[in-house]
């Protein structure tokens, strides 16, 4: 029996093969695919992007045609501004709140969810209303409900004697950053409710079982096997509604402007009144890159568990 | 085949380049009183006579008195400014650097302006001498009352101060639900106007004529400590904006608030009673501090702004035409009335001088002075200053002290690189 002949020279290539193999023309393709999204992020992200960055080395008001170069001044005045301070504060506090919030009531609706009860699927659906509605339609919504004068709240609480009076609650710092925040919740909640609901349903029953003839319960199974096995979810979910509460801005504009005064100016409503109320697009634009600078962190952490996994 | 489709698709593309050029208008006219809904058919049928008359189009553009100055702004940058531009007399300031703004003496003559217009609505357009923009309407912001809310609540029109706050509680003890004076207290714009009312009225100034913040005065903190005891006392109240004081005061809800003669069309929609609600809208002196003060109000108006290639333009052009139109007596003697507003040329201003509201609000302006704040070109940020610190206050987020010593320090820090743009 001959043996096999090895020798790749033996076997020569073909002319008109691709010297680079077939994955050249997939990468190829892959490319073509990638342009239009590529062109649209160019466009509509990394221009404007690009222009707010360069113009934040700019001063460049109302009363001027065209911008002046001041270098890094802008930051330096951003540093010096106990405004811009507090509106970090407020962001943080509102960006802590809302995506706590989210976390705790998406996964206690969702465990709900998971349960088998009648209506369960009609429930289930009207759970994903807040998402399809507009968020500003909401803000609104939720504006009524915090209404001094004809506030669903204010009645409320004047029928079961919890209050004397209508209170302003818009009026107030706390009010004004318990409205937004609450009105960030409802609108998250459907999102963050179907992540953990896509990853209950792959938490295998028979463990669970197992778990209560041993004679766990609730808190343990929750504690010991459903938030273990959710881990990857809740990270997921976790970084997912911090860049979305870090980029949030029209229910708070809609409900509060950012006021009272300043209570609920995060950085969105700050760029927004620097740039379209006081006319400054320069610190606009400045404020606007240490706004994306608090993003970068979680975004970072984001592409690393979709390029990596988070497991 | 191939060249049938190329010569279809060139007639495709002429055709619908040849129909866009059919259809762009002569003119273009960004307007805030054609976005507001009790308005819109008003001004849509100026703009239809002027066709007729003129044979020429308009191209309106509405947009919300409140994105309006965003718009021009946005659009001054992008060079998609059009021909024409409503604005409120208190933005002029803001907007006369841009390069575009028609200078409206070098197209109509100074001394044709001069002998047309009324004096006090053509200097809401004069900015160091150069005529940026032509008056529309006229008036004043001064004070509005709901007779019927002041019968029920058994009080006479107050004069003084004291009165006033008589009257306030008179009608918060016998109207229920009510609030007696819708003070602004949550948006900005309109903090500043009842703040610098006020505080007139106490004796104060914010900024005097060389740009020097003299806000800082005993005057001035009575005047905000008034305001925060009106609040406290629930004489007035938070989260009120001046379409809630419109919509509240047509509901019968508040007896008093300030506002631009105006405000009786607004009335009239918000009350759902139309024209029968006029009975109701009555124009009253800003109370004074000690009988025999001058009353007080401040001066109002919309204007009309031109702009063009390099600031230039001639009288012949269609935009000037429009212009011309909009200021003529045909439209003076018809669209301020319907506005409920002044009309801004000597003859239409004699042609309705037996308008009972109008001579009503004319009577109840008494000294009317300019918006100290918006004569500066930064007056955007002072605005925010002074309405963020007045609001601390109201609120109860610091005191009156404190307001006013923040509001100093802040004003004098924003005026300090400041020339005034009038």
């Amino acid at each position: 029996m001959a043996a096999i002949d090895t020798t790749l020279s033996d076997y020569p290539v073909s002319a008109v093969a691709n010297r680079r193999g077939l994955k050249a023309g997939q990468s190829r393709v892959g490319l073509l695919m990638l342009l239009p999204a590529a062109i649209a992020f160019g466009a509509v992200i990394l221009y404007p992007f690009l222009q707010a960055l360069g113009l934040s080395l700019f001063q460049y008001t109302v009363e001027m045609m065209s911008p002046r170069w001041t270098g890094l001044s802008n930051f330096g005045k951003l540093l010096s501004d106990p405004a811009v301070w507090a509106s970090f504060a407020t962001t943080a506090i509102y960006v802590t709140l809302t995506t706590t919030g989210t976390l705790v009531l998406g996964l206690g609706w969702a465990l709900l969810m998971n349960q088998p009860f009648k209506g369960r699927a009609v429930l289930r659906s009207l759970s994903l209303l807040p998402w399809v509605l507009p968020s500003t339609v909401s803000a609104f919504i939720w504006g009524w409900i915090f209404n001094s004068r004809y506030g669903v709240l204010n009645a409320l609480l004047l029928q079961l004697g919890l209050i004397q009076a209508p209170q302003a609650w818009l009026s107030t710092p706390q009010g004004a950053m318990l409205a937004v925040v609450l009105t960030k919740i409802w609108l998250s909640i459907p999102l963050f409710m179907a992540f953990f609901l896509a990853g209950l349903q792959n938490l295998d029953r028979e463990q669970i079982d197992a778990a209560r003839v041993d004679g766990a319960g609730n808190w343990s199974i929750l504690r010991d096997h459903i938030l273990p096995h959710l881990r990857p979810v809740l990270i997921i979910v976790v970084v997912l509604g911090v860049i979305g509460n870090l980029q949030q801005f029209d229910t708070i504009y809609a409900l509060t402007g950012g006021g009272p005064v300043r209570a609920t100016a995060v950085l969105s409503v700050e760029v927004y009144r620097r740039a379209f109320e006081q006319w400054d697009i320069g610190i606009a634009s400045a404020i606007g890159v240490l706004w994306v600078a608090t993003l970068l962190p979680p975004a970072f952490l984001y592409l690393r568990m979709l390029v990596k996994g988070n497991g | 085949m191939n060249m049938i489709s190329k010569v279809l698709g060139a007639i495709a593309v002429s055709s619908a380049l040849a129909i866009g050029a059919a259809q762009a208008a002569d003119v273009s006219f960004m307007s805030f009183t054609y976005a507001e809904q009790a308005n819109t058919a008003t001004v849509q049928a100026l703009l239809d006579d002027f066709s007729k008359a003129d044979s020429l189009t308009v191209e309106p553009l509405g947009f919300a008195w409140g994105d309006m100055q965003k718009n021009i702004f946005l659009r001054a940058r992008s060079n998609t400014l059009p021909n024409v531009a409503q604005l409120s007399e208190r933005w002029l300031p803001t907007f006369a650097s841009l390069e575009a703004l028609v200078d409206l003496n070098t197209v109509y003559g100074a001394e044709n302006l001069q002998a047309a217009f009324a004096p006090d609505a053509l200097a809401m357009g004069n900015i160091g001498g150069k005529q940026l923009a032509l008056p529309l309407i006229s008036g004043s912001i001064g004070m509005v009352a709901n007779k019927a809310v002041l019968e029920q609540a058994g009080v006479a029109v107050p004069t003084t101060v004291a009165e006033f706050k008589d009257a306030l509680v008179a009608v918060r003890d016998k109207v229920p639900n009510s609030v007696p004076y819708t003070m602004a207290t949550k948006n900005n714009g309109s903090i500043l106007i009842d703040f610098m009312l006020w505080n007139w009225v106490h004796g104060g100034t914010i900024i005097n004529a060389d740009g020097k913040v003299v806000v800082d005065t005993p005057e001035s903190r009575a005047a905000l400590q008034f305001m925060v005891d009106l609040v406290s006392e629930r004489l007035a109240a938070p989260e009120i904006d001046r379409p809630d004081s419109r919509r509240l005061l047509a509901q019968g809800a508040s007896a008093f608030y300030f506002d631009a003669p105006q405000t009786r069309t607004f009335l009239r929609d918000f009350s759902g009673q139309g024209e029968a609600f006029d009975v109701n809208v009555l124009p009253v002196k800003t109370p004074v501090l000690n009988a025999g003060d001058a009353s007080t109000s401040v001066q109002w108006g919309h204007l009309l702004v031109q702009f063009a290639q390099g600031g230039t333009a001639k009288a012949d052009e269609p935009a000037n035409k429009f212009l011309s139109y909009l200021t003529s007596d045909a439209v003076q003697t018809a669209f301020p009335i319907k506005l409920s507003a002044l009309p801004v040329t000597n003859s239409a201003r004699a042609a309705v001088a037996d308008d009972a509201y109008l001579t009503a609000w004319a009577k109840a302006t008494g000294q009317s002075r300019p918006n100290e704040v918006g004569i500066w070109s930064n007056a955007a940020d002072l605005t925010t200053i002074i309405g963020e610190e007045v609001q601390g206050a109201l609120l109860g987020q610091k005191s009156v002290d404190d307001a006013i010593t923040a509001m100093q320090s802040r004003l004098s820090e924003s005026m300090a690189n400041v020339a005034p743009a009038a």
